[in-house]
């Protein structure tokens, strides 16, 4: 549509005379009348790059959706949210939503007498939000580190991404609510938060600012602030099997739950329904009561304003309360007995597996009987299983139990399949014995080793793959740039960490783990045209994969040289020689620099246990404008829900493809979104575009297994793996996740599906059906056999 | 109709015909049957919807926007109720298909679990116990609620006296009072409440009314295509109760709900709302009457666009992360057994 089409609807809606005499009011409460010209000149300002913007329209719009006598800042919010709500349209609008939010944002700070950088840092610590040593290396070097400040930083954003840094990231006045930074001043508070020199400090803002790599959440949330909890992921072990340890779980859980932290807890450990309690002679209820209270817990403590907390409790699948365990998250039942905040995981012994597979019996086994099992994986499990056998409280068919499984998956998403041999088997962790991990993270990408008196911690970052690809490949050299910063950076977080428990602090230094992910696998994948299922598309993931890897162990070696292996190296696996691939025996492409590696390593140690995990990246994605770390696509067209609203995110590799073609058309748009973003009937689109732009949800499940699998040997913790059926079966997923078992991966994340009906579209014209002459047989049969091929249409 | 086989009775009869058909095989209308299946999928429960986020919100919400959400919940606490008073009082009764009522038996459910939602949702919202009485009693006391609620009651009675539909006028005075449940109650006055609800959830607030509110309007879909489902189906049995006249009932119908709605709208956004003028709601309501109109196959009155890019967002597939929120896309019943050669 044209400027002036859109005018004349506009005119249709909102009289001429009305527009007239709208009135706004000034932030010093004089009126003034609503001026189209005004708004137009504050929109052009930001379009110089952004041929496709029309500023007429975003003006006439905005007004269209105003009344009288509402403030300037409303008419700014709204100008915003019009530009906004035109994305769906041409993606373009993103970048000058976000612009006009920028100005919104910098209008806000500098209203407070904010100028520059320090005073930012200076104003912010007056108000009790900065800490001292932060504020100190600030004002010590404040002219150095303002003019560090890229004045066009904000023009990289996204309007998804800002709005996210806006309303969630940005330190706010505790009474007014006002922001009191910038984007680019939150980065680079967050930068300064980790630095020792100001240059170090300048290096990690420019990268972040770059949007080439953003460390997670709880660093971006934290860095330079009073409370510098900066760690992600928190592994809780089991409580033992008293009422005294549960309670101290769950004021462990709710402390790290309350400084941003996501939390992983087993439960194995604790009796089952009808087991005896020696102290009173009666009979337990089981873990289900417990698991009510942890998620009452759970939902109690929000996260600094920011979210709510959120645990993933751990269970192996030997447990009596195994089946009452996989219920619940149902959404019937006896409400006691479910917990709507918990997410589940199933942590699985290859014993069960290989029972399921042979069709066999499945023993359940009260923890009180066998104590022992689960500090016990590999042969050492089977056997001791096998001999607990004997005192089993019930047997059931594996299978049954598996089928149960899938149900849970299919019903809730959650009950998430991760595999206790493999995750021990192959970790640089268990190189000790007495050292066993017991559970993943919330987001089943973490794997270390914890126990009753510690806390596993890792804290994360994410490389975006997308800012080191261009049409003619990776920048391999930018790749190990960035890797270097980023492993320094997320080491230094260990050290200067608040940890809100003893159990975390007593954990982290010894170990020193971090986990270095990647995103935006899926834009590199657009950019070079690989369809995600094909053979190049593997070999460049692994490649970077490796890439990534191996600069991470030279990087974290050289740490090791400067400044020590890390205290429990001895116990580690690394220790004996052997590195990560070697543990999956494979044999690394890039021999020559891991040869070199070995010697050096052989010669200080690594600073680290462990390296690489890919965490989901939900949030800081959608800051670096990428697709989630090594997920395909949902759809080309999708809304996002967050807590700051609702947001449009259209392909933007396809409406570039589409525009080439003169194909992005109302009409094409229109086909787009009753196909629910697929574009697999766009008949125009020749048929290898069609393949390469197919959704998670037309992708076979299988390559993203394969791709997950070829990849592991690199990632030595795991990967946040979901996998996608629009409408699964047991029978498909029982297929897919003993195919994911036997491919060796160690963990899997949701299983996402697709409700069953859905709201009929509003928006999109419904196709007319004629109305039903009786003597059409024809007709008649297609409305009566076939309705939802006929609901389809509308 | 060769399709349809014959009734037991020997004697062809049609969805319209009086009496209790109690024999589900041979189905002959298996459409109403997929439907309910379909319903059942999507069983969701108020415990499931976290309102936990909404009250900071309403706090933050300026007067002129609190002043809609309370009308609205307001809307919400009575609107349910109606439609499930006319299924139980109209519906049921003439819809002689065992497989048909099944589906009502089901909306009926659903109907009963959105008053309880509502209920909840007021209770959440209104801690005050006389604020709260007031507005459970809006039908009476407000009037652009009131507007609306007689609009439907005499919808509601005028075939509440009908025991059986025998003859023809009989017939289309029924489809009249299903078109207006459909087309015009959660077709038009809920369609109306949703594009606040949406319009709010855009603006990043009240996510636990949103939430809830998302499941309501997939349910309502579904509601409004069975309807128009019973529609065809009588029409294509019927073809002759469908004439002009009913057509300029139809029309008629749809424009006084219109105006019904667009008078509650200005009570609604009385005291001015950013980003939502009366002028594009009313734009917005013409629309959706349009297209209630086409699906009936009559011509639209209006050609009114649709005004609001925020609908726009409620057609495309949502992704939620999990730290945010719950996730609503997940289906109840899974079928199938273990095996390990299926394609996936």
């Amino acid at each position: 549509m044209t400027a002036t089409q859109d005018v004349a609807v506009a005119d249709q809606a909102a009289p001429e005379q009305r527009r007239q005499a709208m009135r706004v009011r000034k932030r010093d409460g004089d009126t003034e009348p609503v001026d189209v010209n005004k708004i137009v000149r504050a929109v052009e300002r930001w379009v110089a790059d952004l041929d496709e913007v029309d500023p007429l329209r975003v003006a006439t719009r905005t007004i269209s959706g105003l009344y009288d006598g509402a403030s300037t800042a409303e008419l700014d919010k709204l100008s915003i949210q019009t530009a906004a709500e035109l994305i769906g349209e041409e993606p373009q609008y993103s970048r000058l939503a976000a612009r006009l939010l920028a100005a919104y944002v910098d209008k806000e700070v500098r209203g407070q007498g904010v100028a520059s950088f320090s005073q930012a840092i200076a104003y912010a610590h007056g108000l009790g939000l900065i800490g001292d040593a932060t504020a100190a290396f600030v004002a010590r070097n404040a002219r150095k580190l303002d003019d560090a400040v890229d004045p066009d930083g904000d023009l990289r954003f996204e309007y998804f991404g800002l709005r996210t840094v806006t309303d969630r990231y940005l330190l706010r006045h505790p009474e007014s609510r006002l922001v009191v930074e910038t984007p680019q001043y939150w980065l680079l508070r967050v930068a300064c938060g980790l630095s020792d020199t100001p240059g170090e400090a300048i290096g990690f803002y420019r990268l972040m600012s770059s949007l080439a790599y953003l460390p997670s959440s709880p660093t971006l949330f934290n860095s330079g602030t009073r409370h510098t909890q900066m760690s992600s992921c928190f592994l809780v072990d089991s409580p033992r099997d008293e009422l005294d340890s549960i309670y101290e779980r769950y004021h462990q859980v709710a402390k790290l739950s309350k400084f941003s932290g996501g939390i992983g807890i087993s439960w194995s450990r604790v009796r089952g329904r009808g087991a005896l309690i020696r102290g009173t002679n009666g009979r337990s209820n089981g873990i289900v009561p417990f698991l009510k209270t942890l998620d009452a817990g759970v939902a109690a403590v929000n996260q600094g304003g920011r979210r709510k907390g959120a645990a993933c409790v751990y269970l192996e699948p030997w447990h009596p309360d195994i089946e009452e365990f996989l219920e619940l998250r149902d959404n019937t039942g006896e409400e006691s007995r479910r917990t709507h905040n918990l997410n589940l995981a199933n942590w699985i012994p290859d014993e069960f597996m290989r029972r399921v597979e042979a069709d066999e019996e499945w023993s359940l086994i009260d923890p009180s009987d066998a104590p022992e099992l689960p500090d016990l994986f590999g042969e050492a499990f089977d056997e001791a299983y096998r001999a607990a056998e004997k005192k089993a409280v019930r047997r059931v068919r594996a299978r049954d139990l598996y089928g149960r499984m899938m149900r849970t998956l299919a019903q809730t998403g959650n009950g998430w399949m991760t595999f206790k041999d493999a995750a021990n088997r192959l970790s640089n962790q268990t190189g000790a014995p007495g050292n066993t991990i017991h559970l993943s993270n919330l987001c089943t990408e973490i794997l270390e080793v914890n126990d009753d008196t510690e806390t596993a911690v890792c804290n994360l970052g994410s490389i975006n793959l997308a800012a080191h690809v261009t049409t003619s490949g990776v920048d391999w050299e930018k790749l190990r740039a960035t890797v270097r910063t980023a492993v320094v950076f997320l080491d230094r977080v260990i050290d200067i960490n608040y940890y809100p428990s003893a159990q975390a602090a007593a954990s982290n230094p010894r170990w020193r783990p971090v986990g270095l992910g990647l995103m935006g696998l899926q834009d590199a994948f657009f950019t070079l045209r690989l369809p995600f299922d094909s053979a190049g598309a593997r070999e460049l993931s692994t490649r970077v994969q490796e890439e990534i890897f191996l600069t991470a162990l030279e990087t974290s070696a050289g740490l090791a040289e400067r400044f020590g292996p890390h205290p429990a190296y001895a116990e580690t696996r690394a220790a004996k020689g052997d590195l990560h691939p070697d543990l999956w025996g494979v044999t690394p492409a890039q021999t020559e620099r891991w040869a070199a590696l070995r010697s050096a390593v052989a010669a200080h140690g690594l600073r680290n246990s462990l390296l690489v995990a890919i965490a989901p990246t939900a949030t800081i994605a959608s800051i670096a404008g990428c697709y989630e770390c090594i997920e395909p696509q949902v759809s080309n067209l999708f809304k996002r829900e967050t807590m700051s609203g609702e947001f449009l995110q259209v392909n933007t590799y396809l409406v570039r493809e589409l525009k080439a073609r003169g194909l992005w058309t109302p009409a094409v748009r229109e086909q787009i979104k009753r196909a629910e973003g697929s574009v697999q009937g766009i008949t125009d689109l020749p048929a290898d575009v069609r393949e390469l732009f197919r959704t998670a949800w037309e992708l076979p499940q299988r390559a993203l297994i394969d791709l997950a699998a070829a990849r592991a040997p690199f990632v030595d913790q795991s990967q946040s793996l979901n996998l996608f059926l629009a409408a699964p079966t047991i029978g498909k997923l029982s297929s897919m996740y003993l195919y994911a078992w036997k491919s060796g991966l160690k963990t899997t994340y949701y299983l996402r599906s697709r409700p069953a009906t859905r709201i009929q579209q509003a928006t999109v014209a419904p196709v007319i059906s004629p109305v039903v002459a009786a003597s059409d047989a024809a007709a008649l049969a297609c409305s009566l056999e076939n309705p939802d091929s006929c609901e389809a249409c509308q | 109709m060769t399709t349809v086989p014959e009734p037991r009775t020997g004697e062809r009869h049609m969805l319209l015909d009086p009496g209790m058909d109690l024999t589900l095989r041979p189905m002959r209308y298996p459409h109403f049957f997929d439907r309910f299946k379909d319903a059942i999928r999507n069983t969701w429960t108020v415990e499931e919807v976290d309102l936990h986020s909404d009250l900071p919100d309403l706090a933050r919400l300026s007067p002129a926007e609190r002043h809609l959400v309370s009308r609205l919940v307001a809307f919400f606490a009575t609107g349910d109720t109606i439609v499930a008073n006319n299924l139980v009082l109209n519906l049921y009764q003439h819809v002689n298909s065992p497989e048909g009522r099944l589906y009502l038996s089901r909306q009926l459910f659903e109907e009963a679990v959105h008053v309880q939602f509502y209920l909840n949702l007021l209770d959440t919202y209104v801690p005050d116990e006389r604020e709260r009485f007031e507005a459970f009693a809006a039908v009476e006391n407000i009037p652009s609620i009131a507007r609306k609620a007689e609009f439907c009651f005499k919808w509601i009675d005028s075939i509440f006296a009908l025991r059986e539909l025998r003859t023809r006028e009989d017939r289309r005075a029924f489809l009249l009072n299903l078109i207006c449940f459909a087309a015009c109650i959660e077709g038009l006055f809920f369609y109306g409440a949703f594009a606040y609800v949406y319009f709010l959830r855009s603006r990043g607030v009240l996510h636990g009314l949103a939430s809830g509110t998302n499941w309501v309007f997939r349910d309502e879909s579904m509601h409004m295509a069975f309807a128009f489902d019973v529609v065809d189906t009588v029409r294509a049995e019927e073809p002759d109760l469908f004439d002009a006249e009913m057509e300029r009932q139809v029309r008629d119908m749809l424009a006084e709900a219109v105006e019904c709605e667009v008078q509650f709208a200005a009570d609604l956004l009385e005291q001015g709302v950013s980003g939502l003028s009366l002028a594009d709601m009313r734009e917005y309501l013409q629309h959706v009457a349009d297209r209630r109109l086409a699906v009936l196959g009559i011509a639209p009155m209006y050609g009114s666009r649709n005004p609001f890019a925020f609908m726009e967002l409620q057609d495309v597939q949502e992704l939620s992360n999990f730290f945010e929120r719950r996730v609503s896309a997940y289906q109840v019943g899974v079928t199938g057994t273990v095996s390990f050669d299926d394609d996936f």
